[in-house]
């Protein structure tokens, strides 16, 4: 999880990810976004993330994303 | 579709809603289906072959792929974990073969259609370039009406299954339902199978709030349509035919007209068609989310055509974005570059190829290819700007967060459109830039005090109704952006309420729509494409 924060708040400086619970409807994360962190994820973490993974519900909070990270682990 | 068209419309729509109504209620479905191929079919005549060709090849290509993923998950029991990998690839290959076909033949038939004519006047032109003079036969045939729609819906569908987000539709009528639904025919919006498809089979009994609802949402969007875009049609279609006689500020001002005429007519005609579905229980997807509250160009186009939007980010930006070329694109910027550039060069990348696409779908002409290519650099520009702006806020303490900056952010973005708009409307490349320089050159307000503006095919009095109607357009969609949906509260309303809206909007339509003999008739402006 301290890795995926790290990711997130290189794409996004300045947001609390730990407490933020509604990313895409706030604004916060972007289809641009989105890209950047995928990008950065699946080479962290070694999983494939594919376009139907990129659904609002997977990027809602930290803990859905890292979620989809674990379910692409699997 | 004209007013007199409307006219027929409305009768089309009252009978078809009268024979829902008396069949059963799991026959329904087919009710809809026969008025939409009777609705398609008197609108197209012999063409309605492309829409059923487009329908046949998505539905047994569809079937195919769902076969594959069948065949795959009852024999990976039996296999071992090598095997298993060696099968999944082959049925992976086999599926996007079907995939190619269906896609071929369903984008093939919409760019032989569309842009045919376009490639060969280029293929002539290069070959007059060269001094060879050679004649390229050019098509005959008018585009199919919703061809650029539902080509979209079959392919998003075709991914859909492929990707297994559902299996494939085994009843052809039902897929057929779905790609040729009346009411998204004209315009859209681009509908999804998942979300559209059961709601389209389920048989909806009636309910006195769905056709209140649906029949104020038709009349607010003939209010739009009638009232203020064909109104303000005249005075666009004055300026722009001879944009050399005027001065900056009329042309300034026929901007901003065609800006409302092309909102007021798309998003008028999406009201009518999601009004006509809610008559019948089927909800559309919104298509519009109040656009000229934007504050930033990006937001722009998350906010108009919203459909067209999230299909291009579905099928084209998220897959161009995530294949191996452009993965491979990414890890090779950030070895070489910064941070920021690494993340930055591939999302531009993939960012070009969506724009082009939006672009071109628009039309088969250079300036649409020029359309894209101008929200392509906007973005990008605010992609390189972001960063820094950011930092000077931070340092400076400046709240980005402000009313003022919000309002200051609007503005830019409204003038932003306003000149994407003029390009989308001049004729060539070349008069949008004559066009654009104009302001600049010619800064002479004698037109307007001469009151030369008010002789552009309309009067002070088409002035005033049209200013009057974006005022309350701007009132309806401000009270909406704070929470507050006007339209689902006179719905929801009082019967009193109801009545005095429905005959306001109907009065309004009736004493203040441009029709008739003075006034000539407008097609709306997306159906062309």
């Amino acid at each position: 999880m301290e890795e995926l924060l790290k990711i997130l708040n290189e794409v996004k400086p300045g947001v609390d990810f730990t407490k933020e619970k509604d990313l895409i409807g706030s604004g916060i994360l972007d289809s641009l976004s989105i890209i950047q962190l995928v990008t950065k994820i699946s080479d962290e973490f070694d999983v494939e993330i594919t376009p139907l993974d990129l659904v609002p519900e997977n990027f809602e909070s930290a803990e859905t994303i890292y979620e989809m990270i674990q379910n692409a682990e699997d | 579709m004209t007013y007199t068209s409307y006219l027929y419309f409305f009768v089309f729509v009252g009978i078809v809603f009268l024979i829902y109504l008396m069949v059963p209620l799991k026959r329904r479905w087919l009710v809809l289906l026969g008025a939409s191929y009777v609705f398609y079919g008197f609108l197209n005549g012999i063409m309605t072959l492309f829409l059923m060709a487009a329908t046949v090849s998505t539905f047994v290509f569809g079937k195919q792929i769902t076969k594959q993923q069948q065949l795959f998950q009852a024999k990976k029991k039996e296999l071992s974990k090598e095997e298993k990998k060696t099968f999944k690839a082959e049925i992976t290959q086999r599926k996007k073969l079907f995939v190619a076909f269906a896609v071929v033949i369903n984008l093939g038939i919409l760019v032989y259609l569309k842009y045919y004519n376009f490639f060969a006047g280029q293929i002539g032109s290069i070959f007059s370039l060269c001094g060879v003079s050679v004649h390229v036969p050019l098509l005959r045939l008018a585009l199919p009406l919703g061809i650029s729609y539902y080509t979209l819906q079959s392919i998003g569908y075709i991914i859909d299954v492929y990707r297994g987000k559902y299996a494939a539709e085994t009843n052809l009528a039902k897929l057929a339902l779905f790609l040729s639904f009346f009411p998204q025919m004209t315009e859209g919006p681009i509908g999804r199978y998942n979300e559209l498809t059961p709601q389209l089979i389920e048989g909806h009994r009636y309910s006195n709030e769905n056709f209140t609802g649906g029949v104020t949402l038709m009349l607010w969007g003939f209010f739009k349509k009638l009232v203020i875009s064909d109104r303000a049609s005249f005075i666009v279609g004055s300026v722009f035919d001879n944009y050399q006689i005027h001065t900056g500020p009329v042309i300034i001002i026929a901007v901003v007209m065609y800006t409302i005429q092309l909102y007021t007519d798309f998003s008028g005609c999406i009201d009518i068609m999601t009004g006509c579905a809610k008559m019948f229980g089927i909800e559309l997807a919104p298509n519009f989310r109040q656009p000229f509250f934007s504050k930033s160009v990006a937001e722009f186009w998350r906010r108009w055509h919203i459909t067209l939007g999230t299909w291009f980010k579905d099928y084209v930006f998220y897959p161009v974005s995530l294949s191996a070329p452009f993965l491979k694109l990414s890890k090779s910027a950030q070895k070489h570059f910064g941070k920021f550039l690494a993340g930055f060069i591939p999302s531009a990348a993939a960012l070009f190829v969506v724009w082009m696409c939006t672009g071109i779908w628009h039309g088969a002409a250079w300036k649409y290819v020029v359309y894209g290519l101008y929200y392509f650099l906007i973005i990008l520009l605010g992609m390189l700007v972001e960063p820094l702006a950011v930092r000077i806020c931070e340092k400076t303490g400046f709240n980005r967060k402000g009313k003022l900056w919000s309002c200051v952010c609007i503005v830019r973005t409204f003038i932003l459109v306003n000149i994407g708009m003029m390009l989308f409307r001049a004729d060539y490349v070349g008069d949008f830039f004559r066009m654009l320089a104009i302001p600049f050159r010619n800064w002479n307000f004698e037109e307007i005090m001469n009151s030369g503006v008010f002789y552009l095919g309309t009067d002070k009095h088409d002035f005033l109704v049209i200013a009057i109607g974006v005022i309350i357009m701007w009132i309806v969609a401000l009270l909406k952006e704070k929470g507050h949906n006007v339209l689902s509260r006179i719905t929801t309303g009082k019967l009193p309420l109801k009545w005095a809206v429905m005959i306001g909007l109907i009065v309004s339509c009736v004493v203040f729509g441009a029709y008739g003999i003075d006034y000539g008739v407008v097609d709306n402006i997306y159906a062309q494409f």
